[in-house]
């Protein structure tokens, strides 16, 4: 049930959910019990059982609840007067619930006065936080094209920025679904060219075609784990470079906020930690961002990929005449 | 197991049913399945039961009994147990329903509330989206709720906060609120709270009328920071321009050249957010001017550079 509770409270959870809904709905049947509370039968008639020897002191007939289970699988609950309402939602209980109902309510495209709407309000006056919770979800230019693409299963050729690999692709992908994540929009699709499952930021998808193919893999569950940029569940590679990195205090959210392999507590709030990188770009970014909060302690490869991007970017700094003449650089690789 | 869950259910009734606190002894005398007889076996059991209520929410009032010399009674208060009734309708309970599918929680307890409210009414909905949710959450959700003053500790800094709202938005959550060391609006990030925060009384603040959270988390991160401000002009090579402005928006734009490149104009407030975003462009952006901000990036590279200065 809830990850916070341990198993033993998991039951008395349920029981306490349970009890308040039989009373209210006598005669409600043992399978829509089980899935109406997501429990399986067997398990539901466990906690039947065990209700009739609960009750009050002194626990004589008049005391302990009144379990009445019929041929028909019919449930009626009754001397359980106390257990009438269901309790309190807790924070994390009312949070979660608030939270999933404005996210969804974000989407665009929602109903703004459905039910989703007037139940979320309900909610919120009864736990005193109306307007108290805001879920921003940000569209994006080709969201419901893409949404849609994925739905009716048309294939698609793109044009792609990867950040990773800082660079414009074009690609031929057949969308398997569309969701937001992280706080962007996200594309699961097979990806010819890659020739596999990739994850791609809707964002930074900059023109789609339709290639007038059908796709028959739309609404599967892709692959977990294949981002294109390594950004939402990157997964690394055997032949991903490892760099091994000492973070300074200021910088040891990376190791919270990037997956790391290792990880070791240094003194004085440093920590060392090694990274799987599959995109150079990715590196240069990190380490140039990080600057002296980030020292590379190896391997070779990776402090001249610093060097060398530093260079780079110095280049334009110092190429004066490059940068009024516009004589820009193209799509780097 | 199902005799200490079988006294967990006698427990919670006897004190719900209770109209004074019954003390530890006297609960033992009454309950079945009872505790041990002896005496700190029985706190021990006791005390047990009485935190996995707590983790379920449970509120297990703890008062001094009269004229018994100052022991410690228990009992739940009914007020304070029972979830108000909010005459949902079976659209209403299956569009929540549709929510809690649609919407994945990390580490949530939504499908348990949603169980109080009445269960799963109607279908589930393929995952449409995903919100992380930071420890701190839940807390900073019932000072809202429950309008009670949060002080917390970021990033090195004890901060006292009323908090108005909490806010999802750039894929964290914030909460958002009146500073009252500073008094002014600011808005935190709830994943950097390190700890947990410190609640106080409810009731204790009334947020201005017409307050809307949202609004307090600015739409640009480059606008978090407290120094002096500074506009700083930024040249972004075609292959990036378009990004960019997707990014800023048009009005960031002062100049647009015939090879496509364009130069945008922000605000900044907060140095290492500037040079962090202007990284991620690479050799595609470049601070023009002011020269000093310009300078201060030719300087943080020059060092990464190796071998120049």
């Amino acid at each position: 049930m809830s990850p916070r509770v341990a198993s033993g409270g998991a039951r008395l959870q349920r029981v306490l959910a349970l009890v308040p809904w039989i009373l209210e709905h006598p005669g409600v049947t043992l399978a829509e019990l089980a899935e109406r509370f997501e429990v399986d039968e067997a398990e539901l008639e466990l906690d039947l059982e065990l209700l009739p020897m609960c009750g009050l002191p002194p626990y004589t007939a008049d005391r302990l609840i009144d379990v009445y289970l019929g041929d028909d699988g019919a449930v009626s609950i009754r001397l359980a007067e106390y257990f009438e309402r269901p309790l309190r939602l807790t924070p994390a209980e009312g949070v979660a619930l608030v939270a999933a109902g404005r996210a969804l309510l974000g989407v665009p495209g929602s109903d703004q006065d459905g039910p989703l709407a007037t139940a979320l309000a309900k909610l919120e006056d009864a736990v005193g936080a109306r307007g108290g919770l805001a879920v921003h979800v940000d569209t994006a230019d080709h969201l419901d094209r893409l949404r849609e693409a994925a739905e009716r299963g048309d294939q698609l050729e793109i044009d792609y920025y990867s950040s990773a690999r800082d660079e414009m692709t074009t690609r031929v992908v057949d969308p398997v679904r569309v969701f937001h994540a992280l706080g962007a929009w996200y594309l699961a699709a097979w990806c010819h060219r890659a020739q596999g499952d990739r994850l791609f930021r809707v964002d930074r998808v900059r023109a789609l075609r339709p290639t007038g193919q059908r796709v028959e893999t739309h609404g599967r569950d892709p692959e977990q784990g294949s981002s294109d940029d390594g950004e939402l569940v990157y997964r690394p590679a055997p032949d991903d470079l490892r760099v091994r990195l000492r973070l300074a205090p200021e910088a040891a959210w990376v190791a919270e906020s990037i997956p790391v392999e290792e990880r070791i507590e240094r003194a004085r709030g440093r920590v060392d930690v090694v990274l799987a990188v599959s995109g150079r770009a990715f590196l240069e970014r990190l380490l140039l961002s990080l600057g002296p909060a980030a020292e590379v302690l190896g391997p070779a490869e990776a402090k001249e990929i610093r060097a060398t991007a530093a260079r780079r970017v110095l280049a334009r700094y110092e190429d004066a005449a490059g940068r009024r003449q516009g004589g820009d650089d193209d799509v780097g690789g | 197991m199902s005799e200490r869950l079988e006294r967990l259910v006698n427990l919670t009734a006897t004190l719900l049913d209770t109209r004074r606190p019954l003390s530890l002894d006297e609960l033992a005398d009454r309950l079945e399945p009872s505790y041990p007889a002896e005496k700190a076996a029985r706190r021990r059991a006791f005390e047990r039961d009485k935190e996995t209520m707590r983790e379920l929410g449970i509120p297990v009032s703890v008062e001094t009994i009269d004229g018994l010399g100052g022991e410690a009674g228990y009992r739940i208060h009914p007020n304070a147990y029972y979830l108000p009734e909010l005459g949902l309708s079976g659209d209403e309970l299956a569009a929540l329903h549709v929510a809690v599918t649609a919407v994945q929680l990390e580490g949530s307890d939504a499908r348990a509330g949603l169980r109080k409210l009445g269960g799963a009414e109607g279908a589930a909905a393929p995952q449409l989206a995903h919100l992380e949710v930071a420890p701190a959450l839940p807390d900073c959700f019932d000072a809202v709720a429950r309008r009670r003053r949060l002080e917390f500790e970021y990033r090195g800094d004890v901060r006292r906060l009323e908090p108005y709202g909490v806010v999802h938005k750039f894929g964290h959550w914030y909460v958002v609120g009146r500073d009252l060391d500073r008094d002014a609006p600011r808005a935190f990030r709830v994943d950097r709270i390190d700890g947990e925060p410190s609640l106080g009384e409810p009731g204790s603040f009334e947020p201005p009328p017409g307050t809307d959270p949202a609004r307090y988390v600015r739409d640009d991160p480059l606008s978090y920071g407290e120094e002096p401000p500074v506009t700083a002009t930024v040249l972004v090579a075609a292959a990036r321009a378009a990004l960019v402005v997707d990014q800023l928006g048009d009005d960031a734009v002062v100049e647009r050249r015939d090879d496509g490149s364009i130069v945008v104009g922000l605000e900044v407030v907060n140095r290492e957010a500037f040079r962090t975003w202007l990284l991620e462009l690479l050799e595609h952006g470049e601070v023009l001017t002011p020269p000093e901000l310009r300078g201060e990036v030719v300087d943080w590279l020059s060092v990464q550079a190796g071998g120049r200065s």
